[in-house]
């Protein structure tokens, strides 16, 4: 380490003060030896971001979200949220990714409402807790996508694959399982660029079929169809035209 | 607003978990450890979530958490039971199988990382890994900026020793 190294990394992250950074580039353009420490320096420090990503790959998601604690205390029943217990909700935080393809498994049970139909509100409500920080981090590769929606698929009786459920404008970024009332529900969470959530949902509850309606409910749009024992929802903080549309697309798929 | 807070808290700490364990064995040097760190942190966590204030920086804030039972807790009683420390040779690695899917590269600088003194490393994550501004660092880590500033040009003057 030199005695210039400090301002040549700061020069290098772009951290440096107006002076001190144009003294330090007149002194570049003539000292060879300077910029070659530059470069030395510059190119040792090129791969740690992307090394220090590849750890984040090997972190034990899996293991550290069963891990997570529930919540103790219920908020009073009255809340809007009131449909889903705290403890369930850290439950359902409990979602995502699958550790070397094998289930990550969430017995989510939303509580009970007054009907069957109302497993649209519970979904929606619970959809009104994400944040476009929810679920942007996640990134599953090709395998992994599939392996989450075959699983999820089996569960509630559909075909699932990436490339049914592709969705223009969205990027998938996770699948898992619910429960509402006993029955199976899987959602699929996919994001829109600046990371808002949408969630397409199937439920195996039985239901008869039904043509594709959509709602307003709140600042979210609501779309849903049922058929073949099954109902299907599409949600998300998206115009109602928008959710109506991707709908459409997944009701010919799927 | 403490509803709020909770609320955020609780949606935030999933898609948390891969980075703060990446602090947690980057500190702690150790994979057991690391898991501890991580799941201490997200339960004080909920339990001062009052304290978080919505629409700020929520991963920042799990940092100073997770940083702060280390370093006050964890580590301080490993002092003083005199655990000493795991030698941190070899505990950033990535699997084989991994480092041939990503590259060979990344599995060495990482090794060096990990050679790096506890300070240096800890600085690097936060400002190459993290995307800290060098005032962001110093203020997490309660250090001047020129200490910022020499403790990364003292890591990527070890790393330069790699080529």
């Amino acid at each position: 380490m030199t005695d210039d190294d400090a301002d040549l990394v700061a020069l290098i992250d772009n951290e440096l003060d107006e002076t001190t950074k144009s003294a330090l580039l007149a002194r570049l353009a003539t000292d060879g030896q300077l910029r070659a420490r530059y470069e030395a320096l510059r190119e040792a420090g090129a791969p740690i971001a992307a090394s220090l990503d590849a750890l984040l790959q090997q972190a034990p998601v899996a293991r550290l979200r069963a891990a997570l604690p529930a919540e103790r205390a219920a908020p009073a029943p009255q809340r809007r949220f009131a449909g889903i217990a705290w403890r369930e909700l850290a439950a359902g935080i409990v979602i995502g990714l699958l550790a070397a393809g094998a289930a990550a498994w969430v017995a989510l049970s939303l509580a009970p409402r007054e009907g069957a139909e109302d497993w649209r509100s519970a979904v929606a409500e619970y959809t009104g807790l994400y944040t476009n920080e929810t679920f942007s981090p996640l990134n599953p590769d090709a395998a992994l996508q599939a392996a989450e929606l075959s699983a999820v698929g089996a569960r509630v009786g559909a075909n699932l694959t990436p490339d049914k459920l592709a969705l223009p404008g969205l990027r998938f970024t996770v699948a898992f399982m619910l429960s509402f009332e006993g029955s199976p529900l899987g959602a699929i969470a996919y994001v829109d660029p600046e990371g808002n959530p949408v969630m397409f949902c199937v439920f195996a509850n039985q239901a008869p079929d039904a043509p594709l309606r959509s709602e307003r409910r709140d600042d979210l749009s609501l779309a849903s169809w049922s058929r073949g024992g099954r109902s299907f929802l599409v949600v998300g903080r998206v115009p109602e035209e928008r959710a109506l549309a991707l709908a459409q697309t997944l009701e010919k798929r799927v | 607003m403490s509803e709020a807070s909770r609320r955020e808290v609780r949606a935030g700490l999933e898609p948390c978990l891969a980075r703060l364990w990446r602090y947690a064995l980057i500190l702690s040097r150790a994979n057991d450890v690391a898991d501890d760190l991580v799941q201490a942190t997200c339960l004080r966590a909920i339990e001062r979530a009052d304290q978080y204030a919505p629409g700020t920086r929520l991963d920042r804030w799990l940092f100073a958490i997770l940083r702060s039972i280390w370093f006050n807790e964890i580590r301080a009683r490993r002092i003083r039971e005199g655990g000493g420390f795991v030698d941190a040779e070899d505990a950033l690695s990535i699997d084989g199988a991994h480092a041939i899917e990503t590259n060979i590269l990344a599995a060495q600088v990482l090794k060096a990382i990990g050679q790096l003194p506890e300070a240096q490393c800890e600085t690097v994550l936060l400002v190459y890994g993290e995307g800290y501004s060098y005032a962001e660092a110093a203020a997490a880590l309660s250090i001047p900026i020129g200490t910022v500033m020499s403790r990364l040009a003292a890591a990527r003057a070890a790393l330069t020793k790699l080529r």
